[in-house]
């Protein structure tokens, strides 16, 4: 389990960690668009600043660069496919497909928003704790009329506490099917059914266990949660991230 | 005085099985019971009735002289219950949060919060794994993280179904020396097993089930001869006619 995946919260003292979560979810949308809408000026601007923050934090880089790799992968793919489907000049061709100088540029800006955005995804997620980006969205979502905050933070907060749960049934499941031969068996379809039905059963019925637990120990909605704190350095960093998103706006383009 | 009476408790499920049949039972402050039985024969049934997650079919349970069905909330405070798959009752992200989360649930304020959740931790000797990620604990670490959930809500009588089941022999006496200590500060203990090897040696009392019914009761000497034509097990050393040593000597 401990090698699941690179997006969990990493004990840990830096700058990062000690802003308020609201003010980091906030900074992360910002951010987040601003790398998906930036050009390769402000791509380099958030990333020289998202590497100042994964370095002020001290996170091991080559474990989360090997829990990243299946990313890189899809990022690849991404890459490959603006790289060879964008119209302009050739520069060579193969197999009849044309390499352009645009299809270049856009391939490898596209990777890099998209490796951008995990990268800040990342830092988010490895900087907070569940409880904290559970009542992060709480908070944002409570002017928003209509919407049961308090319950869809609940829910989410389960959520993110049963995701390894059903991972590891789901590796279980396929480990002692796999012991008895499932493999020889061609049928894609055959497989996913066999492996889906003890899969859910088994989460359901640990959902269920998980449900009585909860109400052995008196759970109610309405539980005293953890009250944030806004200070001067939370305000300061949105500040800064605010300004950064301002200068990649109005950095020339190349 | 006692903590718990339970008159004439039946439960039968939706689908007409017993579940309990006409139970009638006290128990005493600061007693440490031993209910045994073989598979099915309706223990974790009968400990869902104590802090009100069964509702009885007739009869009734009362803690400290107040009725399960007329305040449930109460009972599931006094009465804290730690269930027999670890897993599967852990709500927490890490150690401190999954023991906080009867606290929180009880509205406590958070310096309130903070004292109870630390003062468990430091009773189960778990105070150094405060920050540690739950689903990265031994099967005993488990176990002992669950009794610190309820005893951070401040539970009377702490409720036990199959506490040793799955562990390895250090976490046997991780948790079986975390429960002596919780019995020496006189919360009441109640547990069910179906391998009394393991805690009979401390305890005061033996209740034996069958088919839903109590069928034997009474201190565990006397108790002990009766257990083998029910399916549960006699411990060795009384086959040899020698006291049941404890498992932590
Ligand atoms: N939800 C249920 N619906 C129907 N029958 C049940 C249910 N839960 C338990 N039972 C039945 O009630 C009996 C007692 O079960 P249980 O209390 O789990 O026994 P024990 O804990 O002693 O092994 C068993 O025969 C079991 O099959
Ligand atoms: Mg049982």
């Amino acid at each position: 389990m401990a090698e699941l995946t690179a997006f969990r919260y990493h004990p840990g003292a830096s700058i990062l960690h000690r802003v308020d979560p609201r003010f980091k979810l906030g900074c992360l949308i910002i951010a987040s668009m601003g790398a998906l809408n930036g050009d390769a000026a402000a791509l380099g601007l958030w990333s020289i600043a998202s590497a100042a923050l994964f370095a002020e934090m001290r996170m091991p880089l080559m474990t989360v660069a090997r829990e990243l790799r299946y990313f890189a992968l899809l990022i690849l793919l991404v890459v490959l496919a603006r790289t060879l489907t964008a119209a302009g000049e050739p520069l060579i061709r193969f197999w009849g497909v044309a390499l352009t100088r645009q299809g270049l540029i856009e391939g490898a800006l596209a990777g890099w928003r998209l490796g951008l955005v995990v990268m800040l995804g990342l830092l988010f997620m490895a900087a907070t704790r569940t409880w904290q980006v559970k009542s992060a969205v709480e908070s944002l979502l409570k002017p928003v009329p209509f919407i049961p905050h308090k319950r869809i933070a609940a829910m989410m907060g389960l959520l993110l506490r049963f995701i390894p749960l059903i991972l590891s049934t789901a590796r279980d499941t396929a480990d002692a099917q796999r012991a008895r031969g499932i493999e020889n068996r061609r049928n894609p379809v055959f497989r996913l059914i066999k492996l889906a039905v003890p899969l859910l059963r088994k989460t359901f019925l640990d959902a269920d266990r998980l449900a009585t637990a909860m109400d052995a120990r008196c759970y109610t909605e309405s539980r005293s949660t953890q009250p944030l704190f806004a200070r001067g350095g939370d305000w300061a960093f949105l500040g800064a991230v605010c300004g950064l998103s301002f200068l990649a706006l109005s950095l020339p383009c190349f | 005085m006692a903590i718990l009476e339970v008159d004439g408790l039946s439960h039968r499920f939706s689908d007409g099985a017993v579940g309990i049949e006409d139970i009638q039972l006290t128990v005493r402050e600061g007693g440490f019971t031993v209910l045994a039985g073989p598979n099915g024969s309706g223990k974790s049934t009968f400990l869902r009735h104590l802090n009100g997650l069964l509702t009885p079919t007739s009869g009734d349970v009362r803690v400290q002289g107040v009725s399960v069905r007329e305040d449930p909330r109460r009972a599931r405070q006094l009465v804290g219950m730690v269930f027999q798959d670890a897993d599967s009752q852990i709500v927490g992200e890490t150690v401190y949060d999954d023991v906080a989360f009867g606290p929180e649930n009880l509205m406590l304020d958070r310096q309130e919060i903070h004292q109870r959740v630390m003062g468990a931790l430091v009773a189960l000797g778990m105070s150094d794994m405060a920050g540690q990620r739950t689903h990265l604990l031994s099967g005993g670490e488990k176990r002992r993280l669950a009794i610190a959930g309820i005893l951070a809500m401040g539970s009377e009588v702490i409720v036990l179904d199959e506490p040793f089941s799955n562990l390895d022999y250090p976490g046997v006496r991780q948790v079986l020396a975390a429960i002596l200590d919780l019995h020496a500060r006189g919360r009441t203990i109640l547990l069910t097993t179906h391998d009394l090897e393991k805690a009979i040696a401390h305890a005061d009392r033996l209740l034996l089930m069958e088919k839903g019914r109590i069928v034997a009761d009474g201190p565990p000497d006397a108790v002990l001869s009766k257990t083998e034509p029910l399916g549960v097990r006699r411990p060795c050393a009384v086959r040899w006619g020698r006291p049941v040593e404890s498992w932590l000597s």
